[in-house]
């Protein structure tokens, strides 16, 4: 096995967007030379997607898409090895450092790492309603990238569901573009709005949000844009695509026709990279997702492996590219280099940002309840088509936990390796049980982090056990 | 499903392949996307269970993407962006 | 007291012991314990096997082929009582050889075994170089230098097999408990009462079916418990259109397409992860045997600790100072499942374990250490 195929780097970075970029940024000013692995095939994570080439622009977007620029510009120009395309696919702890098995081109290296910045970001809940899986249903997320990576919009008004910023943000980007949505439904009842009042402090915190989310809708109103709230149930109907979708108020089902339904319940950490590493997690009530655990000022989860961005909790954009500026911070402190002074203002906005989202967090808080009350037919896991009904009926038989839950129905073993279907489970186990999701946990993550081929994997850099520290 | 803005910015255009019939996109566009932009309608691939699916992410996570590329069957089309020349196969259940 | 046994796991083994003895009308109760503990029978490969088994002892080759003639029936019977279809084949198997003395090594090792006893004259098997493998195993590749086939080999999806033995047992009325681990088993005058955070349960005769857990649990009750882990790792990829080639026990296809990629075994102590040489080397193998899957994809893997005792065969004992007390283990439970679940349910049932199997019990390895 030849040496070039193992690799060594100081400093590891895992994902691009503004938590990676900025952690790599910094480190690079430092003198050192992060390598960093982007499953993506350029940088800008999700939020600044394309941004390097933008195809739509300020009128569309909105501001804080193109702010995003000065973050891309210092990454493509710092001193670093960036690594597009790459899938990290093996990554366990040794000691102090980590090894990863990285894809890229077709070919598998080894690296190891001496430190390691996890910043894998987020991805959507993986929400189940029946015929999600209809072509024609997709998440708000994917309209956005659509957006963003071609200019592309909906050929037909769309129908908006579900709760969180991203729903309106993407409405009003829509509108802006001149395609306004159909319809949008809110999960939120309108008395959720209450909770601002009982929280002023977090409300003050959350200003800077809460008026832009005002604006937003305002302008969809003004625009005539329908928005109901308090949706209790959704339902895709169509035969071989999405034909028309179907919605609950108040007691009272309705129906529209539709040949696009996105859907938006949230964003939650991505979860593979947290657990293939084994980092243990905790069950977050606000926000309702797994959580790795890390410390609180130095964002180390484990010697050697810090956590930066969405994927170690859901902050944001801007919480991001500050978390990114402190693993770094934390990196230099540990080798001696006195940061102190760069942190303290960085640690003050993250405390109030964190401020503001728990208000956030309770407000576009995902309607737990509707799950279980799902008909039985709802496929709960997408990739092995596995509805509520089989869930429950393995339930029955005495599945007690995600484990036996995935050997004895499936769930969870196909190509998106339980991401998508991870939570629901977790959450209807617990209920079942009558227990809490954090009692319940989830599947055990293992390798391939990242699909491989065989013959990639039979090709892979795999250097003898003597070699290894 | 979807139509590109005509004030979008000029990007430069590629030919791909889509079942063997070719077809100009733009090139900022990933496989799976430029897939839902020309034919978003038809449902962008069979599933081995029965039925049609089409991409619900766009990111990488959900894997509905995946579509043959250059031969090379299971890529997730979402993280390919397209090449001149590329040649893309969707899934489709043998009759 | 409410019940005739206690069953202390609730894996493949318990669960079919437990099914066999409530047909027969007990009323047992199996304690298990968590979804994150070991559970050796989520991590097999599905195998239904029979080549190969007892190299050391003719009479576990004489029960793996009995439990096997007994598998479809087994099977058929499950099923039909709770509609989980447990993807069942029996159409043969191959072990697969790389080069000459393997072949060699293994053809006289067969030809002792298999004419060791009479019952084993009805054991059908024979070498095959590649050329004649082909017509079995499609797509064959050039590295493989032949292979042993069995008729009597099979497979199925295990983890169907538990659950339909989970629902049988359910319907039954068999009282299953799981997240109850044991802390330990005590024999009692009136019977034996197993210490659990639960509280304490208590039964006339107890059957220990625990897996690794036997080596604690085991020598309080005057059981031998003598297993240690033996670790396997297993990559499965994507679905894939189905190829018609009979199952290995290097690589399999279970019914919904993915192939099974194992056959490690390894000292790892207690650690149920993967390593990347393994993985690797279970890679390239596969490619090796099949080289069309150099294009598939795999999606999972997984380690798995299998419970072997110091020679391979299984142990089935008695417990001589306290009489009603059994431990049950083995790492062949998927083959031996319709045998666990009618004759050794029967044989316990009636107290029979000792004089029916006593070349199964502890008492062996005593003799091998004394001489």
């Amino acid at each position: 096995m030849s040496d070039a195929s193992l690799r060594h780097a100081e400093v590891a970075i895992i994902g691009a967007g503004p938590a990676g970029m900025a952690a790599a940024s910094r480190l690079a000013e430092a003198g050192q030379r992060p390598v960093v692995f982007d499953l993506a095939p350029s940088p800008g994570g999700q939020i600044y997607r394309q941004l390097t080439a933008p195809q739509v622009g300020e009128e569309v977007m909105g501001r804080d898409y193109l702010r995003g620029r000065a973050m891309l510009e210092r990454f493509e120009h710092a001193r670093l090895d960036y690594r597009p395309g790459s899938r990290v696919w093996w990554a366990q702890r040794e000691g102090q450092g980590t090894t990863l098995g990285v894809l890229a081109g077709g070919r598998s290296e080894l690296w190891q790492a001496k430190r390691l910045i996890v910043a894998g970001g987020a991805m959507e809940r993986g929400w189940p309603f029946p015929g999600w899986q209809l072509p024609g249903v997709m998440q708000a997320g994917a309209g956005q990238i659509l957006l963003k990576q071609g200019g592309l919009v909906p050929d037909a008004p769309p129908v908006l569901v579900g709760t969180g910023p991203l729903l309106y943000l993407l409405a009003w980007q829509y509108l802006r573009a001149g395609c306004p949505p159909r319809l949008i439904l809110d999960a939120a009842p309108r008395s959720r709005y209450a909770a601002l009042l009982r929280r002023p402090r977090a409300t003050w915190h959350a200003g800077h949000y809460l008026l832009k989310g005002l604006g937003m809708l305002g302008a969809l109103r003004r625009a005539g844009v329908t928005v109901k709230h308090g949706l209790e149930a959704i339902e895709a109907e169509g035969g071989a695509r999405l034909e028309a979708v179907r919605y609950r108020l108040g007691g009272r089902w309705h129906r529209v026709g539709a040949s696009l339904l996105l859907t938006h319940f949230g964003v939650v950490p991505e979860p593979q990279l947290g657990r293939g590493l084994g980092l243990a997690h905790d069950w977050h009530d606000g926000q309702q997702a797994f959580v790795p655990r890390r410390d609180a000022h130095s964002l180390a989860a484990e010697p050697g492996v810090w956590l930066a961005g969405d994927g170690a909790g859901i902050g944001g954009a801007l919480n991001a590219e500050r978390e990114g500026h402190l693993a770094a911070l934390a990196i230099l402190s540990a080798e001696g280099e006195a940061v102190a002074r760069e942190a303290a203002p960085l640690d003050r906005a993250r405390r109030r940002d964190r401020s503001a989202r728990t208000l956030l967090e309770a407000l576009f808080r995902v309607p737990e309840g509707w799950l279980a009350a799902q008909p039985e037919t709802t496929l709960v896991c997408r990739c092995e088509a596995v509805s509520l009904g089989e869930i429950n009926a393995a339930m029955a038989q005495g599945a007690a936990g995600p484990g036996q839950l995935k050997a004895f129905t499936r769930c969870g073993m196909g190509p998106c390796q339980g991401r998508l279907c991870g939570e629901s489970v977790t959450r209807l186990l617990a209920g079942h049980l009558g227990t809490t999701p954090a009692a319940v946990g989830t599947y055990q993550v293992r390798p391939p982090l990242q699909s491989i081929t065989l013959g990639e994997l039979a090709a892979a850099a795999v250097p003898p056990e003597a070699e290894r520290p | 499903m979807f139509k590109r803005l005509d004030n979008a910015a000029l990007a430069g255009e590629v030919t791909i392949w889509l079942e063997d019939q070719p077809r100009r996109v733009p090139a900022t566009l990933s496989a799976a996307a430029a897939v839902l932009w020309l034919d978003g309608g038809a449902g962008y691939r069979d599933h081995a269970a029965g039925g049609r699916r089409a991409p619900l992410c766009m990111m990488g996570v959900c894997h509905e993407c995946l579509i043959t590329v250059d031969g090379e069957p299971n890529r997730q089309g979402c993280l390919v962006p397209v090449a001149e020349g590329m040649r893309l196969e969707r899934q489709r259940r043998s009759p | 007291m409410s019940r005739d046994f206690l069953i202390i796991g609730g894996g493949v083994v318990g669960m079919a012991v437990a099914y066999g003895l409530a047909r027969r009308g007990r009323r047992v109760s199996v304690l298990d314990e968590h979804d994150g503990s070991l559970r050796a029978s989520r991590g097999n490969a599905g195998l239904v096997w029979v080549q190969g088994k007892g190299l050391r002892m003719p009479r576990y080759a004489e029960l793996s082929l009995q439990s096997s003639e007994a598998w479809p029936t087994f099977a058929e019977e499950l099923t039909a009582r709770t509609g989980v279809e447990l993807e069942y084949e029996r159409r043969g198997g191959v072990d697969l050889c790389f080069d000459a003395a393997e072949a060699e090594a293994r053809q006289e090792e067969y030809r002792a075994l298999y004419a060791a006893t009479p019952a084993l004259a009805a054991m059908r098997w024979a070498y095959l170089d590649r050329e004649a493998l082909r017509e079995h195993l499609p797509g064959l590749g050039e590295a493989v230098h032949g292979g042993t086939f069995s008729p009597w080999d099979g497979q199925c999806n295990p983890l169907y097999l538990l659950r339909a033995l989970y629902a049988a047992c359910r319907s039954l009325g068999v009282d299953y408990r799981p997240a109850t681990p044991v802390d330990g088993v005590e024999a009692r005058a009136s019977g034996f009462v197993a210490h659990t955070p639960m509280g304490d349960v208590v039964a006339p005769r107890v059957i220990l079916a625990a897996g690794l857990g036997a080596r604690r649990l085991a020598p309080p009750l005057g059981l031998s418990g003598e297993v240690r882990p033996v670790r396997g790792q297993i990559l499965v990829t994507e679905r894939l259109p189905q190829g018609g080639r009979l199952p290995s026990p290097q690589i399999r296809q279970t019914a919904s397409g993915g192939y099974l990629i194992g056959d490690v075994l390894e000292n790892a102590g207690f650690d149920t992860g993967v390593t990347l040489e393994t993985l690797h080397q279970l890679g390239r193998r596969a490619v090796a045997v099949y080289p069309d899957l150099a294009r598939a994809r795999l999606v999972r893997s997984w380690g798995a600790l299998r419970v072997m005792t110091p020679d391979g065969s299984p142990l089935y004992e008695a417990s001589r100072p306290c009489p009603g007390a059994y431990n049950l283990s083995c790492h062949s439970g998927i083959t031996l499942a319709a045998f666990h679940a009618e004759e050794l349910a029967e044989a316990i049932d009636s107290d029979r374990l000792a004089t029916r199997y006593g070349d199964f019990s502890g008492a062996r390895f005593d003799v091998q250490a004394t001489g």
